[in-house]
């Protein structure tokens, strides 16, 4: 009978001989994982560094020398270069559009998973066709559209560009259009996979469309909905064509415009650039360390075994 | 549902309906017909309606095909160069988050590694374009790409600008020079979209992987099949749905793709691709007429994937 | 008044037959009344019909005095108790068995009442706070009963309830249900693909194939008088035997000539047999009804035969033997003391006063045979 060094579960000789095991998959796995984050790092370090030090040396210096890291970009970006303005767009461009998709493809993506209707899967087919046609395709009708349609209204805080080109209504309208697709048809397919019984024990207990939509549907669909919120949110947030095209006024322009525009203007003045694009990128970092629990979380056991 | 009225679910779908109608449905169209039209024609068929004599018939496609102004707007290297971001972007994005996903799989920190691959989601494509053009700059001192190969013993390489030395369809690189498919600079460009959705890619395989269940995975282990075998008999073939999602995603990110080569080169040297060209036509020359050709060209591209994606659907619904 | 008609209703899905056809039935109020039947038979769909989550395509149902075909299901005064519980995920047991009571906009301190109540009966009463995810199956079970019984329902309807269960939950939970039934009075429609509950629980039970109704009657008419091979076959565990064969007649009465064996038939079964001498039947006969022959009942009229014993299965307080004669198998449940083991000739005591007889092309049943389930 041979001897084997078999190690018993959880002795150490055992922990040891699982980790070696892993180790290939552990080195790769990080060598990957900080080859992925260098460049934001690079970023990072150089928005922090003395404007002549970024064009000269390279921003591993940084790490050496951490005592000449300064604001100075920062703060000329934002004082000087209305960045601080943009970052304001930015949120109320932002924030609205995806309230708006969500509910709206919410509504839509509860019809299609539980209702009959006449044409329903035609319009379904149609919609999910929809998914991939560029916004090219939309733009210059759109913003024709918005040329027309430009509403000026006089009133004291509500008052301005109400709707057309340069109008926050306008350009919540257009991110809304263009997110449904993909809302629909992610809200649709998840809807649809909730129990029937439980819509069904509902609607015997009394409850209406509009009660199972809201006591039910939402409460066992937040993990869906948490995670569209997060992509409609960095889309619109991270849009440039759009805006591009549908917001001229650089009064308004939301921090996307502003970056490209400082690039096109100064190239090479990484300092500028890159704590300008750091800014940019500041809050959907937040948001994305803060909701990312929500969607990698996906729903708990519900009230079926398994 | 007995007792539902049969304009209820109108009512939901209301409100998308109307802002799908206006801002997809409508313009489609309309682009469609503004692409039989001359320059000044933004107004698609209501300008039609004017002035009839702005109908041009197919002058624009022919302008896209015989390519007359190539210094100006190079519609070959357009194409060509979407075809290359289709394949390559497509082709290395799904292998690359796919390593991830089965790698971060297995591992406790699985969470914070995936982040780390994840980030660059997040950020635009423009702030992407500051980040990679700091990393691609030619000066060694500043350009970390080129530091490195500088630090490797060759010599730095102007990545956005270079076409390469190979010889590629619309550089003559000289008579000395292999043809390649693949001008560098373009590839510099594909690689930064692959940084950047390598991360999408692995977080739906990640959770396709979570639903593989693991009873069919151990009982595959205890029939005594191999982590390879595993992973290529069983681990795909059950993942091919989900990767036929990511990558159909991919392939239209591929196609439209803009902002990340409009900040990152403008289009030039030989960059650009159809949605920047559509850009500059439209908004830059007020062509909108070939614009809206070009932005065909793209819809064209597109449909294979439409059907692809319609047909699989269709195949969802019947096993549901 | 809480009973329910069932008038000619047919539901068509478009399919090859329809799901239900002309099911006719009528439930008094108070029964504990089963649908049983195979997969697809049509059970499911008819409780649905009933409960308002199918549209009915033709025929008419009643509960109560009312038409209910386009009365909503919330309207109806049921309540159901689905096979996987249905119970809300994101909400508390009290939560859930309010939720319906909620809606009515019954007062906070009358569903307060209620649901205590009903947790008591139940037992759930420390539950109340917790999540469904926090709760075993059987009590998951328990809790979708608690929101039904919340209601007060004119009707309770079951589908399929305890076959998620484990086996011996099922047998602790069948009585429950039982009880459950005395102690509220109200009306139970259960859906069942298991035969034993149907059995162990109704007051009446609607056996169903392919759509159609098969049999209705007590648990003890179907036992002992089932109207085709079908119900027969499908009521009792194990199964019926059947044996293919003629009737023959000679100087000593009526037989039944069958593959390996015959049997006499006695006398006063004659008369409805009688015209069928010479024409192929299909004779069925209970294992409970095949003896050994050491063991034989007192009383019993039989024929007795000799068999060869393929399996004996020792269960301890019985041996179910399968048994070859020439080609066919058959079983039968033997007392316990019986030395029956595989390939040895076991000589056998069939009782033929409890054989069924089937008309082979049509499959009912011809003639009675004796009850088993009433005095003698």
């Amino acid at each position: 009978m041979a001897v084997t060094t078999q190690a018993r579960r959880g002795s150490p000789l055992d922990v040891l001989r699982r980790f070696a095991q892993r180790l290939p998959v552990h080195v790769a796995l990080i060598f990957f994982a900080l080859l992925w984050s260098i460049p934001t790092i690079a970023l990072l370090l150089s928005s922090f560094r003395e404007p002549g030090d970024v064009v000269t040396s390279g921003w591993w210096n940084a790490i050496t020398h951490p005592l000449d890291l300064s604001l100075s970009n920062y703060e000329d970006v934002l004082n000087t270069r209305d960045m601080d303005r943009a970052f304001i767009n930015s949120l109320i461009i932002t924030v609205p559009s995806t309230f708006f998709v969500v509910l709206v493809a919410a509504f839509a993506a509860y019809a299609f998973a539980w209702m009959q209707f006449p044409g329903r899967n035609a319009l379904f087919i149609v919609m999910v066709g929809l998914l991939v046609v560029p916004l090219q395709m939309t733009l210059i009708p759109v913003l024709r559209l918005y040329t027309d349609l430009t509403i000026d209204v006089d009133m004291p805080i509500l008052g301005g560009r109400v709707f057309g080109t340069n109008s926050y209504i306008g350009i919540w309208m257009a991110h809304a259009a263009y997110g449904l697709p993909f809302a629909i048809y992610l809200l649709r397919n998840f809807f649809g996979s909730l129990p029937r019984d439980i819509l069904e024990s509902a609607y015997i207990d009394g409850a209406s469309d509009a009660g199972i939509f809201f006591r039910l549907i939402i409460p066992l669909s937040m993990p869906a909905i948490a995670a569209l919120t997060i992509f409609q949110f960095l889309w619109v947030w991270n849009d440039l064509l759009v805006s591009l095209i549908l917001l001229g006024d650089p009064e308004l322009a939301p921090m996307t415009l502003k970056v490209s525009s400082l690039v096109s203007s100064f190239g090479t003045q990484y300092q500028l650039l890159t704590a300008a694009a750091f800014i940019s990128m500041a809050l959907p970092l937040v948001i994305f360390f803060a909701l990312q629990r929500y969607f990698v979380q996906g729903i708990l056991a519900g009230s079926v075994k398994g | 549902m007995i007792g539902r009225r049969w304009w209820t679910p109108w009512i939901w779908l209301s409100p998308a309906l109307v802002l799908l109608t206006v801002f997809l449905f409508y313009p489609v169209v309309n682009t469609f017909v503004t692409s039989f039209m001359d320059a000044d024609s933004a107004g698609g068929i209501w300008d039609l309606i004017d002035d009839p004599d702005k109908f041009v018939g197919l002058d624009n496609y022919e302008f896209i095909i015989d390519n007359p102004r190539p210094l100006v707007s190079n519609t070959h290297a357009a194409l060509y160069n979407n075809g290359l971001w289709l394949i390559l972007f497509t082709g290395l994005t799904v292998p690359v988050g796919l390593l991830f996903a089965v790698l971060a799989a297995r591992v406790r920190y699985e969470a914070v590694a995936k982040s780390a691959i994840f980030i660059p989601m997040a950020i635009s494509f423009v702030a992407a374009s500051v980040i990679w053009r700091f990393m691609y700059e030619f000066n060694p001192d500043v350009g970390t790409v080129n530091a490195v190969k500088t630090e490797l013993g060759s010599a730095s390489t102007a990545w956005l600008q270079d076409r390469g030395s190979p010889q590629t369809p619309f550089v003559d690189a000289g008579p000395d020079s292999a043809w390649g498919p693949l001008q560098v600079n373009n590839f510099a460009l594909i690689l930064v979209g692959v940084w950047m959705w390598a991360g999408f890619a692995m977080v739906v395989l990640s959770a396709g992987l979570k639903g593989i269940s693991t009873e069919v995975l151990e009982a595959a282990r205890v029939d005594g099949a191999g982590e390879w075998y595993i992973f290529r008999r069983i681990i795909l073939p059950i993942l091919s749905p989900t990767i036929v999602v990511v990558a159909t995603t991919l392939v239209i990110q591929a196609l439209k793709k803009f902002d990340l080569v409009w900040v990152m080169t403008g289009g030039r040297a030989e960059t650009d691709v159809v949605a920047t060209l559509f850009f500059t036509e439209a908004f830059r020359q007020g062509e909108f007429g070939r614009g809206a050709a070009l932005a065909v060209v793209l819809l064209a591209w597109v449909v294979p994937i439409m059907v692809i994606s319609i047909r699989r659907f269709q195949f969802q619904e019947e096993t549901r | 008044m809480a009973e329910v008609r069932f008038e000619n209703v047919t539901k068509d899905f478009g399919g090859e037959r329809p799901a239900v056809k002309d099911f006719d039935l009528q439930i008094a109020d108070k029964e504990f009344l089963v649908l049983v039947g195979p997969s697809g038979c049509g059970k499911s769909t008819t409780l649905r019909m009933l409960a308002g989550l199918e549209e009915i395509t033709s025929g008419r149902i009643y509960i109560g005095d009312r038409l209910v075909n386009d009365v909503a299901a919330k309207d109806r005064d049921i309540a159901m108790v689905f096979q996987s519980y249905a119970l809300y995920p994101h909400m508390s047991v009290f939560d859930n068995m309010a939720f319906g009571l909620k809606l009515r906009k019954v007062k906070k301190d009358e569903i307060r009442n209620r649901v205590e109540v009903a947790a008591r009966t139940l037992g759930i009463e420390e539950l109340l706070k917790r999540k469904p995810r926090a709760l075993s199956g059987g009590q998951r079970q328990r809790v979708a009963l608690g929101r039904a019984i919340v209601r007060s329902p004119a009707v309770f309807l079951f589908d399929e309830p305890l076959s998620n269960l484990d086996a011996k939950l099922r047998v602790q939970t069948r009585a429950e249900i039982s009880k459950l039934h005395l102690r509220l009075g109200t009306t139970f429609v259960y859906v069942t693909h298991d035969q034993v509950e149907a059995m162990t629980m109704a007051t009446r039970i609607v056996v169903m194939k392919d759509g159609l109704i098969q049999q209705v009657g007590t648990p003890s008419e179907l036992y002992d008088y089932p109207t085709n091979m079908f119900v027969a076959g499908f009521i009792g565990s194990p199964s019926m035997n059947f044996f293919e064969g003629t009737v023959m007649k000679d100087d000593g009465g009526l037989f039944l000539d069958l593959p390996g064996f015959q049997l006499p038939l006695p006398p006063e079964r004659a008369p409805d047999i009688e015209a069928r001498a010479g024409k192929p039947i299909v004779a069925g006969v209970r294992p409970e009804n095949i003896h050994a022959r050491e063991y034989t009942p007192p009383g019993t009229r039989t024929a007795e035969f000799e068999s060869e014993v393929e399996v004996a299965e020792l269960l301890g307080n019985e041996t179910i033997a399968h048994l070859s004669i020439g080609e066919e198998t058959f079983l039968a449940r033997l007392d316990p003391r019986v030395q029956a083991r595989p390939g040895e000739k076991l000589p056998l005591a069939i009782d033929i006063e409890r054989v069924q007889i089937f008309d082979r092309e049509s499959e009912e049943r011809l003639g009675e045979a004796k009850p088993t389930t009433k005095p003698a």
